[in-house]
């Protein structure tokens, strides 16, 4: 589904306050939905910082949902509606979002929520070293505006503000340990749920008991919650299969494995693998500036197969870099180029290298299987790839410092906004190389304020027809759970948020 | 016996500075940068900038090294840089699991390796050729094969026992010795082997010695020939096996936690080493080697009460 947009999700917000239950008084059900029990998920990795500072999208933010509240909420079909902002709305260019929080919400420590709270964590969000802080880079200016109103001002309309506020930036901890060295590793929320800190072994198991003061206990069936790390996916695997836990991580090559032991597995589209082309100004390789040269790579590889080979085809061919769920994702796209080598030599002779070059690319623990295959076939068409080894604790900061003019990687598409901000842009950590063209500048300065899917759309054209980048495929994420939960797929998230899971009726 | 005790343990002190100071130094000059790994991908140069000052990378290598060993002389090992948590609690928290399952199994590895072993050598017949055979194919089926069998029969088919996790011994005794009996059998197969053929070797060789011809002449009994005499000088080259085989386990039980996702050490020196965490591994490598000189220290004595010959610096 089409994420909906700006407006539209302000319309929505009235709506779904009603969906999600959020209002206090309405629990007249005829049929009742199952509550109580505990819910047991293995995690791929370990909890980090507690600190709402430090929080993380992706396998973290299991960790953390249960124990802060956000000031917004995004559901399985990536609507955002109210939660601790009990309504929220932009003005008419969309440079200052007003938010009414709610008056009835204290925090696990017994402080109380406001609009100076809700200040306070934005700033501590904005000004901390967490890896999102970027994410709420437009905020210039917040006024609290009453005891439980406050408008944020920004920079420029960011149209990922909304969604950003409903996941890790919007996280409010409580004030009286906000700022303190304590948070980092003792979180105090106004959450769902409190960590029961006697009952949580780090690195082992983490114990979340209900928060019993809270505003919202119908929208969170659970009693109990449990993560448990459980890094390699044989573990996982076999607490899944001997009911030690309800739900966890897998992946394709362990699909049908988990399905015979009567376990469900669902998917969802998760990262796009394939080739950043990152020196498109030909700075490092010449050739590399030449958009025939660009996208001769991307007709030499044959995503496809690959995808169907190391992937047994869990997953979607495809040639653009946005997520499928997300308004910049065009079907028209998908199949752009498909695998051609012969096009490709033509088009590498059409611009003068008929002899093809040699270009440096990353070799890293995880992708060999993808990148020997890629590899080969930019050889058989007169690319020559020289493989450079990079260890693992290295390759993040290898690669943001422009060292390679193209290399294999995995991308976890999300809100096509944050997305341009951080992989597109012409200031964007990951367009290493600070490329920018006239026309590409104002496709994305009209998205920025528009905000409409053909404005996005747009730029999405622009870089598949420019072949910013070469991706093969995007890669299925595989979920799998036992019989005594029911587990709603998260679009643009590798894991479900914690309210995705129900009990089995 | 004091001068070989303080010169073993002079030894240990100057091999943990120089562990540590070579593990300092190869980490800090591999280039890694953990500032960037910390914040990841989408952080700016600024905030990495800014990390790298909140973690004291921006100063010279020598004076981080003297900041960090000045520190871990008052017991100060600072704290992970990933998770933010203490050095020593984590390693508090870890290390009862690794040695949960490194002394049970050394335990049962001696017992049932001297049963063994010296049951083949005394018996030899049938009884030799099964521990023979025993010992090869345990020495050649690989640890992490041989606990995915168990926890396939064990945990997943017959449920009797956990496949996954760890109960701290003063949280529930009976459960915490639940968890270790498929991650303990897993690894004792290869060590079993390797040490019941040690003893066996050990027994044969002292049995055939004149001292026990002699002994057996004057007609002293099998029990006290077996248990005074033979097992006693025996146990010397038993020893220095479990002892080998105690380091070994300590290493080679990451891929048993692995498996039985055991919240140890090992996976905690493969996540410190695979980021960067610097504080984190200097503080594993420390108690680490400080356990390895304590458990030699302890052969040693152990063998030099058991063989007064062997009492020498």
């Amino acid at each position: 589904m089409k994420r909906k947009f700006m407006a539209a999700v302000a319309l929505a917000a009235g709506v779904s306050l009603a969906i999600t239950g959020c209002a206090t008084g309405g629990d007249s059900e005829t049929d009742a939905p199952v509550t109580g029990g505990t819910l047991t998920l293995g995690a791929l990795v370990d909890a980090a910082s507690w600190d709402p500072a430090d929080a993380e999208f992706g396998n973290r933010i299991q960790y953390v949902q249960p124990v802060y509240d956000s000031l917004l909420h995004i559901d399985d079909e990536l609507v955002i509606g109210p939660w601790l902002a009990s309504e929220f709305a932009y003005n008419d260019d969309s440079t200052e979002l007003s938010l009414t929080l709610r008056d009835d919400v204290v925090f696990s420590d017994g402080e109380e929520f406001n609009a100076e709270v809700a200040k306070a964590n934005l700033e501590h969000f904005k000004n901390g070293t967490g890896q999102n802080s970027i994410t709420l880079a437009s905020v210039d200016s917040i006024d609290v505006t009453g005891d439980y109103s406050l408008t944020l001002g920004l920079a420029a309309p960011d149209p990922a503000l909304l969604r950003n506020l409903s996941l890790v930036a919007g996280m409010q901890a409580s004030p009286a340990v906000l700022g303190q060295e304590s948070l980092k590793t003792t979180p105090v929320g106004s959450g769902p749920y409190v960590l029961d800190a006697d009952a949580s072994v780090t690195g082992s198991q983490y114990t979340y008991t209900r928060n019993a003061d809270y505003w919202n206990t119908e929208a969170f069936p659970f009693d109990e919650i449990v993560i448990k790390p459980l890094n390699d996916l044989t573990a996982r695997l076999n607490a899944l299969k001997s009911g030690e836990i309800d739900a966890g991580l897998a992946d394709a090559k362990s699909m049908a494995e988990a399905e015979a032991s009567g376990l469900t597995a669902q998917t969802i589209e998760g990262d796009w693998q394939g080739l950043f082309i990152v020196d498109r100004d030909g700075s490092k390789v010449p050739a590399l500036a030449d958009p025939r040269v660009r996208q001769a790579i991307n007709y030499a590889v044959d995503g496809a197969g690959i995808l169907k080979a190391v992937r047994l085809g869990e997953g979607t061919a495809t040639t653009q870099i946005f997520s499928p769920t997300s308004i910049a994702a065009d079907p028209a796209l998908d199949s752009r180029y498909s695998f051609d080598p012969d096009k490709a030599r033509a088009l590498l002779a059409e611009a003068g290298y008929a002899d093809g070059f040699e270009i440096e690319m990353p070799e890293f623990a995880g992708f060999t299987d993808i990148t020997t295959i890629a590899f080969q076939q930019l050889g058989d068409v007169g690319i020559t790839v020289k493989p450079v080894v990079v260890a693992p604790d290295q390759i993040i900061s290898a690669l943001l410092s422009g060292q390679f003019p193209a290399f294999v990687f995995s991308w976890g598409s999300s809100d096509s906004w944050q997305d341009i901000s951080k992989i597109v842009g012409p200031t964007a950590p990951w367009n290493m190389y600070g490329n920018s063209t006239p026309e590409l500048d104002a496709l994305i300065a009209s998205a920025q304020s528009e905000g409409t899917q053909d404005a996005f759309q747009a730029v999405n054209e622009y870089i598949v027809d420019q072949a910013w980048f070469a991706p093969w495929y995007v890669q299925n994420n595989v979920y799998v759970s036992g019989d005594a939960v029911e587990v709603a797929m998260q679009p643009q998230n590798v894991v479900p948020y914690i309210w995705n899971y129900t009990p089995a009726n | 016996m004091i001068r070989f005790f303080l010169n073993r343990l002079i030894s240990g002190v100057v091999l943990v500075f120089v562990v540590a100071t070579l593990t300092f130094m190869l980490m800090s000059l591999s280039g890694g940068n953990p500032a960037r790994n910390i914040l990841g991908e989408g952080a700016t140069e600024e905030q990495v900038a800014a990390k790298a000052a909140e973690l004291g990378l921006n100063l010279p290598i020598f004076e981080r090294y003297w900041n960090w060993l000045t520190s871990a002389l008052t017991g100060d090992f600072g704290s992970s840089w990933f998770t933010n948590e203490p050095v020593m609690s984590s390693l508090a928290n870890k290390f009862p699991v690794t040695l949960s399952i490194v002394i049970v199994a050394i335990l049962v590895t001696a017992l049932i390796a001297t049963v063994l072993g010296v049951t083949a050598a005394v018996r030899r017949g049938w009884i030799d050729r099964f521990v023979q055979v025993f010992a090869v194919i345990g020495f050649a089926l690989p640890n992490f094969w041989v606990a995915l069998v168990l926890v396939t029969i064990f945990a997943v088919t017959l449920r009797l026992l956990p496949a996954t996790g760890f109960t701290p011994f003063d949280t529930d005794p009976s459960k915490w010795a639940l968890g270790l009996v498929l991650p303990v059998a897993a690894l004792v197969t290869g060590t079993i082997a390797s040490t019941a053929q040690q003893v066996r070797g050990a027994t044969i060789d002292i049995l055939e010695r004149d001292f026990v011809r002699t002994l057996r002449s004057r007609g002293i009994s099998k029990q006290s020939l077996l248990f005074k005499h033979v097992l006693r000088n025996a146990a010397s080259p038993a020893l220095t096996v479990l002892s080998l085989q105690f380091v070994g386990l300590l290493g080679g039980a990451v891929i048993i936690e692995k498996v039985f996702a055991l919240p140890g050490i090992g996976s905690l020196a493969v996540n410190a080493t695979t980021q960067g965490d610097l504080p984190q591994i200097l503080g594993l490598v420390v108690v680490m080697v400080v356990l390895v000189v304590i458990v030699n220290l302890l052969i040693d004595l152990a063998t030099g009460w058991l063989n007064p010959k062997a009492r020498v610096a």
